[in-house]
């Protein structure tokens, strides 16, 4: 393969572009067998199913990550375009609790839904189910055994909301997102690639002077911590 | 929480899936037996998808985007699959992608799948999927349904009844309106829609919308900043790179038109009608180099795309002439009947080039066999040649000293398109350089009263009260001008008033409808096609 470096932005993107595939390819396969391998251990009860849903576990997490890097690079380098939608907000979270329902039901985590099913809002199908999925499985490592998911609206912006009963966010993590100032940054190493994808999500969505965030805060019903991405 | 069974509307589902790694197939197969469906083919390649498509009518396709190195990639599957019209309109195809940030760069508008899918997916992930877009193309089924029959105005009349409900989903019916009075000339109704939505919010596709509706009205200076924004703002978003070039060149700017289509194809260079366009306008600004590698990259691509012509070939063989490399004209012209073997088209553009090609190599023998050739061909396939390649043809018979066989053909074009003043001026312009400019205006100026001529009389007859005759007569006339809009809008006229007078007729409606395709297809703007729809809609309604 000889590498032109006329356009070496252009260049990098396809190389990266091509690797993730075929990574991607091989992920695929290893989550599809394993979740026919789980299928088949969950029939024999005495099994221990936990420990291959730790392997699926991390493989997803291989996976949202490799999507969110190449998200972020085409972002930080205008090779994406932004495709902003009326979308519906419970067809989002539907396609997000299929995806990882395996896992909750094995790791025991119950989950609390509480969104409107005619609510519909602006926002980038991609792009938001990339960040809201990672949260999620941030959550997985830190919740006890309860999750909930649920979405409003306040002064024209859409909140959704990730919420946990576990221990909370470290106070250093904790952030106002409409004050503009924001703890999460990769120089300082208390942050990982969800977080910071997410931050970079809510601020792509803008609507005329406004602009989205996220907000860290521990102030759960259920005790542990709260994510939200609001978006205008 | 929103759920659908469609478990038994799934079952006897008819799939094809693509993909080059056969694992995959195989677990994409097992997930859809699980589902209970049974009638599932698997390929490895677009070749075969397009082969297999071609057999059989599926209800969903399945296609990985990326099929592998020097294979035809998802969207040229798309793309040919729905140029030769293998998928219905109710038929689904999705595009696997391994990223979910790429659905933008690819293709034009009007290939677009119907959705996208991110590897990997679990099985229930892909049965909600099915699931979800069965649900939206069941209700959208009505208005894909008359834009597939090419009723327009129902199309439009379905949305409004949306539309008037105030769905969660109005964005999407508000799209699908501008659209469809887009394709009906109804620009203003368009623009409104656009710029209503616009107010808003600042959504893409308005935006796009709207720059596309002051490029149709002639408003360049309007379109272009609104093309310029949207590409500052969406480096991918190749449309608006296209319409931004026309904007350009329709404005006389043809040097930032060429500049605009080089970044766009840098972008996205495996886009072959872009490439073709490209060299299009830089042959306009002379600018050579620009074209030969904007011909070679088509004439590389054509080969896995539908979107191929002969003339890719043989604009490339006149450059090689024009260089001085009459060798590698022929050559190249070799591929071109090689490639499009049984098209008399084909033959006849690569025959007269042939002629070139000889003729700057000194063999007068050759050249003059090739014109030979060239001129049997032409006898036999008269006047079903394309004006664009016609005009193509009748400037080699110029060249080549043939003024004969070039007049007839330039009199068959002009005669086509009377009043289009774009491609008089391009006839204006090969007469010119064939040092014909009187002659040729002579024949403009006849040929355009003969076709006024041609007219009046049916006129006539309608006036006389002669339905009948002048049905005839405008079926004739219609038949030899298929692409002169007056004489085509005369002729639905004439259906038209006769089945107000005497109640529909099968046969009248099926031919008022080709007369209005036809009409549509050279200038939907019209303003008699717009009345004349607006009228056989009416009868169409009347029970």
């Amino acid at each position: 393969m000889s590498i032109e470096l006329d356009n070496p932005q252009i260049e990098f993107s396809s190389i990266l572009a091509s690797s993730v595939h075929e990574m991607k390819n091989s992920l695929s396969m290893l989550i599809n067998y394993l979740d026919s391998v789980i299928e088949h251990f969950e029939k024999d009860r005495d099994s221990d199913v936990k420990l291959l849903s730790q392997l699926q576990y991390n493989a997803k997490h291989v996976n949202n990550n490799l999507m969110q890097l190449l998200a972020l690079y085409r972002l930080e380098n205008s090779l994406y375009s932004l495709n902003i939608g009326y979308n519906s907000v419970a067809e989002l979270v539907d396609e997000l609790i299929i995806q990882n329902k395996t896992l909750m039901d094995y790791k025991g985590i119950a989950l609390e839904i509480d969104i409107d099913n005619n609510m519909y809002w602006f926002f980038d199908k991609d792009l938001l189910a990339g960040s809201l999925n990672s949260i999620i499985n941030n959550s997985f490592k830190y919740t006890k055994d309860l999750i909930r998911i649920s979405a409003y609206e306040t002064d024209a912006y859409l909140n959704f909301c990730i919420e946990d009963n576990g221990v909370g966010y470290p106070p250093h993590m904790l952030q106002d997102g409409r004050r503009k100032e924001s703890s999460i940054s990769f120089k300082t190493g208390n942050t990982g690639l969800g977080l910071y994808f997410s931050t970079m999500v809510a601020r792509f969505h803008k609507n005329r002077e406004r602009e989205g965030y996220i907000t860290l805060n521990n102030s759960s019903r259920y005790g542990g911590g709260c994510f939200c991405i609001s978006l205008p | 929480m929103v759920m659908y069974d469609r478990r038994n509307e799934l079952i006897h589902k008819r799939v094809l899936i693509v993909d080059d790694y056969s694992e995959f197939r195989y677990s994409v197969k097992k997930m859809l037996q699980s589902f209970g469906m049974t009638d599932i083919d698997d390929v490895g390649d677009g070749d075969d998808a397009i082969e297999r498509m071609s057999l059989k009518p599926y209800d969903i396709v399945l296609c990985d985007y990326n099929l592998g190195e020097g294979k035809r990639d998802g969207q040229q599957i798309l793309e040919e699959a729905k140029h030769r019209e293998l998928l219905r309109y109710n038929s689904m195809f999705i595009m696997i992608t391994a990223e979910n940030t790429m659905a933008m760069v690819m293709g034009a508008m009007e290939y677009k799948p119907d959705d996208y899918l991110t590897k990997p997916f679990t099985k229930d992930a892909l049965k909600n999927r099915l699931d979800k877009i069965l649900e939206r193309k069941k209700e959208f089924e009505p208005i894909e349904k008359a834009v597939y029959h090419k009723d327009f105005l129902t199309a439009i009349n379905l949305c409004n009844e949306r539309i008037n409900n105030k769905p969660r989903n109005i964005f999407d019916y508000l799209r699908w309106k501008a659209d469809l009075c887009v394709t009906v000339g109804d620009y203003d109704e368009a623009k409104k829609i656009y710029e209503d939505v616009l107010v808003i919010r600042k959504l893409q596709w308005a935006t796009l919308g709207l720059g596309k509706i002051y490029f149709l009205k002639g408003q360049y200076v309007d379109a272009i900043p609104l093309f310029q924004d949207l590409i500052s703002e969406n480096k991918t978003l190749m449309e608006a790179y296209d319409w931004l070039s026309k904007s350009y060149e329709e404005s006389g700017a043809s040097n930032e038109a060429q500049k605009t289509l080089m970044n766009a194809s840098e972008i996205s260079p495996k886009a072959i009608l872009r490439q073709k366009t490209l060299a299009q306008i830089a042959l306009k600004n002379k600018d050579i180099g620009t074209a030969e590698k904007s011909l070679k990259a088509a004439v590389d691509l054509g080969k896995k795309s539908c979107f191929k012509t002969p003339s890719d070939y043989t604009s490339l063989a006149k450059i090689y002439i024009e260089k001085k490399k009459p060798e590698k004209a022929l050559d190249i012209l070799g591929d071109s009947r090689g490639t499009f073997t049984n098209s008399p088209e084909a033959n006849l553009q690569a025959a007269v080039v042939e002629g070139l090609a000889y003729r700057e190599m000194g063999n007068t023998e050759a050249a003059q066999n090739a014109l030979d050739e060239a001129s049997q061909i032409f006898d036999f396939v008269k006047g079903s040649v394309s004006a664009e390649v016609s005009m193509d043809v009748a400037k080699s018979f110029f060249a080549l000293g043939d003024a004969d066989k070039g007049n007839k053909l330039m009199e068959n074009i002009i005669k086509n398109n009377h009043d289009n003043e774009k491609v008089i001026k391009m006839a204006e312009e090969v007469f010119k350089d064939a040092n014909m400019q009187e002659e040729g205006q002579k024949m403009i100026t006849e040929t355009k009263q003969e076709i006024v001529r041609i007219n009046n009389d049916g006129v006539a007859l309608v006036q006389k009260g002669r339905l009948k005759d002048a049905i005839e007569y405008f079926e004739k006339a219609a038949s030899g001008l298929p692409e002169n809009k007056i004489i085509n809008a005369n002729a639905a006229q004439a259906n038209i008033m006769y089945m107000q007078k005497y109640g529909k007729n099968e046969n009248l409606m099926l031919q008022t409808r080709t007369y209005l395709e036809q009409i549509r297809k050279v200038d939907p703007s019209y303003e008699k096609y717009q009345n004349l729809l607006f009228t056989y809609q009416k009868i169409v309604n009347k029970p």
